[in-house]
């Protein structure tokens, strides 16, 4: 009984952690960007929304299987502005995907343009579908 | 860099979106919530400056059009993978809009400055001056 409920201590330490991870510590309001994900034969192909993301203000990282992607906006623009009539609020941008084993991490393509990022992510030799020969 | 500055400004535009829902600036219309694309209007020195994302949508495909006070935004916005392609997840939309806005007051054609980067489409339209207020003295 007691067993059980350290157990059950640690599971919700465990999801506050988790959690707290995606805490962060930037000012300003992050939003989670709009992405397509499709594959052809050769690659993954993963397409995000960035509006007024600038290609310097923009981080992708991969570490551990993650894929992170951190877009800023600029605020300076805003400035001496009164906003009189709204429909959309600003902030930066970040998501984060899990990129499996059949990806070659070594060799994804970024390209950012118009606000759009595509991220050519190619598949390893290995997860190509093969055909196996009964014998 | 983005620390007080960024912080102010947007819990200064979340209070004027709130504020926006019982508020018709446009009058009341057909388009009222859930239209493409979003904008955000300022004000500056008297002068509106319009912004609104448009990710993805090529200058070319861009229509901006001024009459008076009303300002015409209308477009197509294109989302195209291979026939090869096999989707996982398509969150974006690829659409046509057309939107008109009443603004309060008459527009400059002449002096509208229109920018598009980064998916980004600022408009600064300065008021006209046939409609700017004028200062009586008083005797």
């Amino acid at each position: 009984m007691a067993e059980n409920t350290i157990a059950a201590k640690t599971e919700v330490q465990d999801l506050q952690k988790k959690e707290h991870k995606e805490e962060r510590t930037v000012a300003g309001r992050f939003f989670i960007p709009q992405t397509d994900i499709v594959e052809n034969k050769e690659s993954l192909i993963v397409t995000m929304d960035l509006p007024g993301v600038k290609k310097e203000d923009l981080r992708i990282k991969l570490e551990n299987n993650i894929l992170e992607i951190d877009g800023r906006i600029d605020y300076s623009p805003y400035e001496k502005l009164n906003p009189v009539y709204t429909e959309y609020n600003i902030g930066n941008y970040a998501r984060s995907f899990t990129v499996s084993h059949a990806v070659d991490t070594r060799n994804i393509e970024a390209v950012l343009n118009d606000g759009v990022l595509t991220l050519t992510l190619l598949k390893t030799p290995e997860a190509e579908p093969r055909e196996i020969r009964v014998q | 860099m983005f620390g007080r500055l960024s912080n102010g400004l947007d819990i200064a535009i979340q209070k004027a979106v709130e504020k926006a829902r019982d508020n018709n600036f446009f009058e009341a219309g057909t388009t009222g919530r859930g239209v493409y694309p979003f904008i955000n209007l300022f004000e500056k020195e008297g002068d509106l400056v319009l912004a609104a994302e448009l990710p993805g949508v090529k200058k070319e495909d861009l229509i901006l059009e001024v009459r008076e006070d009303v300002l015409r935004l209308a477009g197509t916005r294109r989302i195209e993978y291979g026939q090869d392609c096999s989707c996982h997840r398509l969150e974006r939309k690829g659409l046509n809009f057309d939107r008109s806005l009443k603004l309060p007051f008459r527009i400059e054609g002449g002096g509208i400055l229109a920018e598009f980067k980064n998916g980004l489409l600022t408009v600064v339209l300065p008021r006209a001056e046939a409609d700017k207020p004028k200062k009586i003295v008083i005797n």
